[in-house]
């Protein structure tokens, strides 16, 4: 997967690059309007995420070069400037996401992936780890064979920990994953830990082994060895 | 009590005029009286001088008795002795009409062929008290007519007069500063108006112009906190997945995590009440409130579970609502999560539909709330407290842009927040 990050923020650049450096990931990085336009004219990309507010120019220009060039599969606009409009006027001209600054690293790589797999849909679209299987269209979750009760929120929460597999998560990032828009109200995260125990026992009672560690002070982490 | 401008220019006017009225009429009636005695006065003695010219000389002592008999009001008397003229009030019983009545009389010494005689005259008195009578009785109309004239003339003149004032006054009393509408004052013939007018509108303007470069301001910090806000999260996202992470480190770092994202909290409600002010949520659609707190119940209920909460409702009409959907719900999630943050262990939350109000109420503390800083940015009841102090100014501002009124009630040791579409 090959990913355009384009922010003239170079700390935070730095940051997401880091995160989301893998195996399955390639992230470059321009930091003004020409650079990032000279990339997209030579290369593809599966993603590009996109700040708005450039030195050299609205990000709105970007957008629609690359929707013109038609030369990538998904944008995520990462934008600190967020009205109704912009929103509006981003979504107009065919990005696929907005992300309002400042945002949790995993939520960042929890919405890249969930678009590549819209993207990718081919007829079915599920999400496998060893022996745990998730189908998204029809919101079933499987451990071999044997399909468990799950609810909405505790698929979301099993894509999100195995989307950012290895990585501790914390409270507030899961928080504020689950809760979405409510999240700027709410100033307790207490009930992540409800949601964290009940889809543990639900994975476990149906056989799955312990993925799901909690890490001292911190969080909660999706361990695979 | 208040007075109204009007009523305290025209009292002293009344009590005056009232004043003068009373003290005017029994000067008016004396003065008269007084005029109209000295005129019968001089009546008599230019008839006792034409007396004296015309018929003394000629009178003699047989003439009397035919003169006293003939003459009603005046008489010749003999044997007494006079030296000068007297003039004085009396009275004579009138046998005609069975009434006293009071009479002017003149006596003075004449004498008849060598004989010293008294010549008495007198005037009744009687048509005149009737003639001054009548005219105090116009006078007093007169007055009267003319002080009520000048009562309505006056109240109309000064209405008049002051009608550019109510106007201004009108004026401001609409005004709101965080609404776009500046207020217009016509022009008056009226210099003082005009100045007060004038310095109105330089008051507004100026208040207007702090106003908005302070909204800016709000909105702009919170705008520039956004991208180092971003850094730092994503710093400590990066931070807190190093594998060498101590126990003292990481409990530093959950509570660095702790913070900014409480930080943030702040910061896009800031930007939301701000927002709101800009009048960039104007779209409005008709929603139905039910269906809003329905949708958002697991939610709320999911919250609600670590305290224990019962939530009951009682939805007793569907309300239907115009209102900028975003807004709504925002609307219902902060009142909905306030009810449960600052609810006890085991305790309830109700909420009510009835008629045009929703009404969200909660157990709690037992002390009311303080109603004068309630609605208030960062007003916290308690200011150790997580929260933001922005979630009620948040819901004030929501309805105030829709015309909705939000009312704090305590009874029974429930808090309750009444909104009244």
């Amino acid at each position: 997967m090959k990913l355009l990050l384009i922010e003239d923020e170079k700390e935070l650049a730095i940051g997401i690059q880091k995160y989301l450096t893998d195996k399955d990931f390639v992230c470059e990085w321009a930091n003004n309007t020409k650079a990032a336009l000279d990339k997209i004219a030579i290369y593809d990309y599966d993603c590009i995420l996109l700040d708005l507010m450039l030195p050299d120019g609205n990000g709105f220009e970007i957008l629609k070069e690359v929707k013109f060039q038609d030369k990538a599969d998904g944008i995520i606009i990462i934008s600190a400037k967020e009205t109704l409009e912009i929103r509006i006027e981003g979504f107009n001209l065919g990005a696929d996401d907005y992300l309002t600054k400042p945002f949790h690293l995993s939520e960042l790589l929890a919405r890249i992936q969930a678009l590549i797999r819209r993207k990718n849909f081919k007829g079915s679209n599920i999400v496998g780890f060893n022996e745990i299987q998730i189908d998204i269209l029809s919101k079933t979750v499987k451990v071999g064979d044997k399909i468990i009760d799950t609810t909405k929120k505790e698929i979301d929460l099993l894509l999100y920990l195995i989307g950012n597999k290895n990585r501790v998560l914390s409270k507030g990032a899961i928080a504020e994953h689950l809760s979405g828009d409510m999240a700027d109200m709410l100033d307790n995260h207490d009930f992540v830990y409800a949601h964290i125990k009940n889809l543990k026992k639900k994975l476990m009672d149906a056989g799955s082994s312990d993925y799901i560690k909690s890490v001292y002070g911190l969080g909660y982490k999706w361990k695979h060895e | 009590m208040n007075k109204k401008l009007l009523h305290k220019t025209l009292r002293p006017y009344l009590i005056y005029s009232v004043l003068i009225l009373m003290i005017s009429a029994p000067v008016f009636y004396f003065a008269t009286e007084e005029l109209y005695i000295e005129d019968v006065d001089d009546t008599l003695l230019l008839h006792k001088k034409e007396f004296l010219k015309h018929a003394a000389p000629t009178l003699k002592f047989t003439d009397i008795p035919a003169w006293n008999r003939f003459n009603r009001d005046v008489k010749l008397e003999s044997g007494k002795q006079l030296i000068t003229d007297t003039i004085y009030f009396t009275t004579y019983f009138d046998t005609l009409d069975a009434e006293i009545e009071p009479y002017r009389e003149l006596n003075f010494p004449v004498t008849i062929q060598g004989k010293p005689f008294i010549h008495s005259e007198r005037i009744s008195l009687v048509e005149t008290e009737d003639l001054i009578k009548n005219i105090v009785f116009l006078f007093v109309a007169i007055i009267s007519i003319l002080l009520t004239g000048l009562f309505f003339i006056s109240k109309k003149l000064s209405q008049n007069l002051w009608k550019p004032f109510y106007k201004t006054l009108q004026q401001i009393e609409s005004f709101e500063i965080d609404k776009i509408n500046q207020p217009e004052f016509a022009n008056t013939d009226i210099e003082e108006f005009n100045r007060l007018n004038a310095s109105i509108v330089k008051l507004i303007e100026k208040n207007t112009a702090i106003y908005k470069s302070q909204k800016e301001f709000i909105e702009n910090a919170a705008h520039e906190l956004q991208t180092p806000l971003a850094v730092f999260q994503a710093k400590i996202d990066t931070l807190i997945q190093r594998a060498d992470v101590t126990q003292e480190q990481s409990e530093i770092l959950e509570s660095l995590n702790e913070n900014v994202s409480r930080l943030n909290r702040l910061n896009k409600n800031l930007l939301l009440l701000s927002k709101m002010e800009h009048e960039s949520y104007s779209g409005r659609q008709s929603i139905l409130l039910s269906n809003y707190i329905q949708k958002n119940l697991e939610f709320f209920t999911e919250q609600a579970k670590a305290k224990h909460l019962i939530i009951q409702m009682d939805l007793q009409n569907d309300l239907e609502i115009k209102s900028n959907p975003v807004l709504a719900e925002i609307l219902i999630s902060n009142l909905f999560l306030n009810a449960i943050k600052h609810n006890i262990e085991d305790g309830q939350i109700l909420i009510v539909i009835k008629g045009n109000q929703l009404i969200f109420s909660n157990s709690g503390r037992n002390v009311p709330l303080n109603t004068n800083r309630l609605f208030n940015r960062f007003s916290k009841a308690n200011p150790s407290e997580k929260g933001t102090g922005l979630g009620l100014s948040i819901v004030k501002k929501i309805a105030d842009i829709n015309n909705w009124i939000v009312l704090y009630q305590f009874e029974n040791n429930r808090h309750s927040f009444v909104i009244s579409f």
